[in-house]
């Protein structure tokens, strides 16, 4: 069945809401299951709806955003499954895999959009210096709008203008591209934590920087707390041997309590 | 010079875990999710300093670093914060709390909420939704706005703990600013190789034979990483290279790496 304009621009409102919501990770309504529902709503048939997001919640269940990687979207995954099963008639399977070049589409723009945000954090610090707190809310805003606009305006794209054209635009894509984003991608996190030891790093606590690389580096952990309870227990045990020889030591050097 | 502070109330904190919600909001690669962690606290650094502008920026510049959380465990983060700044505790040991702590609540959140709960509610809606009931998106939509507004306890939770804290805080407080300066510094040398990724592809090698990535592995796992941060760090700090001609330079080289297919 065709899609109407206005049913066009309705997913593409629920694209564009859905979007403030991924980026928050809030309400999850952005999940398929819910994006498919709403679809099916603005599509008229709300079975296709449920059924489409059965199969795609489940699909990309696990592949949520954990640690900085991007899944293929599940956003645009998840409209693009109901309105392909809408379009062609074929099952919400079928339709989930046919999604797939869409919601790799989307993966690649939000990973672009997230590349070139970072160059946002001189406006931000440059608003930090100046302790103006509206024109961080307005920065954030101009942000996260521009990132929905833009899923806003793939959907309507893919949903409604020019779908056939997206799926070869997609299978042709030059891989370098995307994987040089990619690239940059896993690096610029170096930025950020340079900044970081600007200010944190000293010499008298440099050595410590190199035992945690090098425990996280040869022992294998889900995440960073074994890391954290043994620089509690360093500091615990400097403390008691610090507090010893501040007993025995009578007349010793004044190392201010610690 | 004394600066005077205003408390916080209650609902200030309410309102701060609910406002909490925009931490990704603005995130990018280079520091994530630095600008709505420190646009959640911003607008409550200006109630505790009325206008006294210049230690509001001093505040906010003291939390727009670094940061990826689990957001949940953001909004905790957020009230210890501000109850220590309102407590007028100093900025190196927040800061050193805040790059200790970011990591291992990360963990915790991520177990509570994206191993546990989004499961468990997703396998409830699909076996609601393949029966046909339009109940499948209405709970899960139920049960995640619970899981939203969870973070209100925990906001007020960091807050309080912060708060009874004070005390204990002032009377060591050259020994909890060292404990948290090693704590701050050793996660941050673990967060290198999970969050820097430098590698050369297999594909990439010298002598028809030799894969140049291997070469290192055997030298030391993880060296490029470290190695990378280390020299972004020297640039910044003693040749004054800004972040903004870093990203860019970056992103330039990792494009041009990628199409001669060396990374």
């Amino acid at each position: 069945m065709e899609i109407t304009l206005v049913q066009g621009l309705l997913l593409a409102l629920v694209a564009f809401i859905g979007s403030l919501d991924q980026q928050m990770e809030v309400f999850l309504i952005f999940r398929p299951i819910i994006v498919c529902f709403f679809s099916g709503i603005v599509l008229g048939d709300v079975q296709l709806g449920l059924s489409s997001g059965a199969v795609a919640e489940l699909a990309y269940l696990g592949l949520l955003t954990i640690g900085g990687t991007v899944p293929p979207n599940p956003l645009i995954a998840g409209i693009m499954t109901t309105v392909i099963a809408y379009t062609s008639g074929v099952s919400a399977e079928a339709a989930l895999g046919l999604s797939l070049p869409f919601a790799l589409l989307g993966q690649w723009i939000g990973m672009i959009l997230s590349t070139l945000y970072s160059g946002l954090m001189k406006f931000a610090d440059d608003i930090c210096a100046r302790g103006d707190v509206a024109a961080l809310g307005r920065l954030i805003a101009l942000a996260a709008f521009g990132k929905a606009l833009v899923s806003a305006v793939v959907i309507f794209l893919s949903a409604y203008l020019i779908q056939e054209p997206i799926t070869v635009l997609v299978s042709q894509f030059p891989e370098w591209l995307i994987h040089g984003f990619r690239v940059a991608g896993n690096l610029l996190p170096g930025v950020g934590l340079a900044l970081l030891l600007k200010v944190m790093l000293k010499v008298d606590n440099v050595a410590y920087l190199f035992i945690g690389f090098i425990i996280a580096t040869y022992v294998e952990m889900g995440n960073v707390l074994p890391i954290a309870i043994i620089a509690v227990c360093i500091t615990f045990l400097s403390y008691i041997n610090s507090k010893d020889r501040q007993a025995y030591d009578v007349g010793g050097v004044d190392d201010d309590g610690i | 010079m004394t600066v005077s502070r205003n408390k916080l109330t209650k609902k200030d904190i309410t309102n701060m875990s609910l406002l909490s919600a925009v931490l990704q909001l603005g995130f990018n690669y280079e520091r994530m999710q630095a600008m709505g962690f420190c646009f959640t606290m911003a607008p409550y650094f200006k109630k505790i300093y009325g206008d006294n502008t210049e230690e509001v920026a001093a505040a906010m510049t003291n939390n727009i670093d670094f940061i990826n959380t689990e957001m949940h465990m953001a909004t905790f983060l957020n009230g210890l914060i501000l109850s220590l700044e309102e407590a007028g505790e100093d900025r190196e040991l927040i800061r050193n709390i805040k790059n200790g702590l970011f990591g291992p609540l990360a963990g915790l959140g991520d177990a509570i909420f994206w191993f546990t709960l989004l499961p468990i509610s997703a396998a409830i809606a699909v076996s609601l939704n393949k029966q046909g009931s339009i109940l499948g998106p209405i709970v899960y939509m139920v049960i995640h706005f619970f899981g939203a507004i969870s973070r209100v306890p925990l906001g007020h939770l960091g807050y309080n703990l912060g708060t009874n804290a004070i005390d204990l805080i002032r009377d060591n407080a050259t020994a909890i600013t060292k404990a948290a300066g090693v704590l701050g510094v050793m996660v941050v040398g673990a967060l290198i190789p999970s969050y820097v990724n430098f590698s050369f592809p297999e594909t990439f090698v010298i002598f028809d034979v030799v894969p140049v990535q291997g070469i290192f592995d055997t030298i030391l796992p993880n060296m490029l990483p470290l190695g990378f941060v280390l020299f972004l760090h020297y640039l910044i700090k003693n040749k004054n290279v800004n972040a903004v001609q870093l990203i860019f330079g970056i992103i330039v080289v990792s494009i041009i790496l990628s199409f001669f297919g060396i990374m």
